[in-house]
């Protein structure tokens, strides 16, 4: 069974007997409550809940991955305090956040931005992956999380492999798990980070269709795979994924850039296998949840950053009903 | 567009010129931020692909990422630098004939030169796309796109079948 929820564990029962045997008690409740912490906290206590409109501050009973393009990530927009106060204030409010269009020179980018994020104690880390792309201007992928409450797999990160090339930036991979306990029971799952070329988007939307169906027998004890990212469609336009019969996505009928123009950004997972999804997702609008105009916004990114909230156990340890229940899937 | 922003992207054009790299990488920075209603922008942005600095040249090709086709008046334009010996200004200039599609035809016989010369593989095969983009209006690039059809580079290959696809016969 999943681990209890707060309302247990912190107000364990004691039963009348020996002092000594009340003493043991209370000693295992306080571990456990220890072990359990970074779970059971107030939202309050794990990161800056959001005004409404937004994803809620960090729960105990679901894990939230973001992707956000953050258009040209590099020294002009480090170098803009207020824009990275903004995003600081975006990332804290995920467990993870798939990042695409890091583009600098200088690898001092994303260690400075984490030490940003991580200014008022929270203790995010990262991974990048290469610069990618056909001439010299060149892209990269990164993942940033809260190590509080997700692991990485160091062995699981990597580029996907492009015969053919494609794919004008391909994917950055890895694997991670939810930091619970007992860790047999945590989520574990494939991010895929993706961020096409918007004048071929129908051919790398096909590419990107094998790539999924790839990664999801890349591993046999790992069938929870999602790509996520910038992929300059919206789902009208999703190809091969259409005609999966599991492939689900997390964003429908809303706009995902920062003009609230278009829909580009999104998370697709296999709604059979990943039944972790909750049915929870949704697009962090820049200018309403931060009170900034257009021009300021834009200043941010271009794109607004979108979400899906998870459960933190693997389906096969959810409570029967609950596992189905909940998993309210985008419409095709 | 107002007339404003229209002001507004005059004076980032100007200022993409600016002697000052500074005042330069704002303007291309300002264009990238005005998305598709900067399209005016076009042939500037291309050039400024050539900028000495990082941040110009990034804000530039992220403004002609976004930037949608160019209008059929600065065709001829681009087609110039469709040839630039600069593989990022070609590469830019041959994506926007591409967007372009039947207008661009007059840009034909420039885009086989890149298609056959030994230069920038991404320009090479951005030629080749934006061949297929223009279609049956490049039917002089079908001798050139047939022998780039089976040579080693294999996007090149298959963007040469998908533009003789497009073409047709």
């Amino acid at each position: 069974m999943c681990p209890a929820n707060p309302d247990t564990v912190l107000r364990p029962r004691l039963s009348a007997g020996p002092a000594r045997r009340r003493r043991i008690l209370c000693l295992l409740a306080v571990c456990l409550l220890a072990i359990c912490l970074p779970w059971l906290a107030a939202p309050a206590a794990l990161g800056q809940p959001l005004p409404a409109g937004g994803p809620v501050g960090k729960p105990w009973d679901a894990v939230l991955i973001a992707s956000f393009n953050i258009q040209v990530f590099g020294e002009s927009k480090m170098a803009k305090a207020h824009v990275v106060e903004v995003l600081a204030r975006v990332v804290r409010n995920f467990d993870i956040v798939a990042i695409q269009e890091v583009r600098a020179k200088s690898d001092d980018i994303i260690p400075s931005f984490v030490r940003a994020v991580n200014a008022d104690g929270s203790r995010y880390h990262y991974v990048i992956g290469p610069r990618l792309g056909r001439t010299v201007s060149k892209e990269q992928y990164t993942f940033i999380y809260d190590t509080n409450r997700i692991e990485v797999d160091a062995t699981s990160i990597g580029t996907v492999p492009n015969p053919g090339d494609r794919l004008h930036r391909p994917p950055l991979h890895v694997r991670f798990r939810t930091r619970i306990n007992p860790p047999q029971m945590a989520f574990t799952f494939w991010l895929v980070d993706i961020h096409t070329d918007p004048d071929e988007v129908p051919q790398e939307i096909d590419a990107l269709a094998d790539v999924f169906s790839s990664m999801l027998t890349l591993r046999p004890d790992e069938d929870d795979v999602i790509v996520l990212g910038d992929l300059n469609a919206g789902p009208p336009q999703f190809g091969r994924f259409k005609k999966m019969p599991n492939a689900g996505w997390a964003i429908s009928n809303a706009t995902t850039n920062t003009h609230r123009t278009k829909t580009y950004d999104n998370l697709i997972f296999d709604t059979t296998t990943t039944r972790e999804y909750l049915g929870r997702s949704g697009v962090l609008d820049l200018q309403s949840t931060y009170g900034l105009t257009l021009d300021q916004a834009l200043q941010v990114s271009d794109h607004n950053p979108v979400w899906a909230a998870f459960y933190p156990c693997e389906a096969q340890n959810l409570p029967g009903p609950q596992a189905t229940t909940g998993i309210a899937l985008a419409p095709r | 567009m107002t007339d404003r922003e229209t002001a507004d992207i005059r004076g980032s054009i100007e200022q993409l010129a600016a002697g000052d790299a500074d005042r330069r990488a704002e303007a291309a920075e300002r264009l990238c931020r005005a998305g598709s209603s900067a399209a005016q922008a076009a042939v500037p942005l291309v050039r400024a692909c050539a900028d000495d600095d990082d941040r110009v040249r990034e804000w530039s090709v992220a403004a002609l990422e976004e930037l949608g086709p160019a209008p059929s008046g600065v065709l001829p334009q681009l087609s110039e630098l469709a040839a630039s010996g600069h593989p990022l200004v070609a590469y830019w200039a041959t994506t926007l004939l591409g967007r372009s599609g039947h207008d661009a035809a007059k840009a034909v016989p420039i885009l086989v030169k890149s298609l056959e010369s030994a230069g920038d593989a991404a320009v090479a095969q951005r030629a080749a796309w934006a061949l297929g983009k223009i279609g049956p209006a490049a039917a002089g690039a079908r001798a050139a796109l047939e022998k780039v059809a089976g040579g080693a580079d294999p996007r090149l290959a298959r963007l040469a079948r998908e533009a003789l696809d497009a073409i047709g016969t």
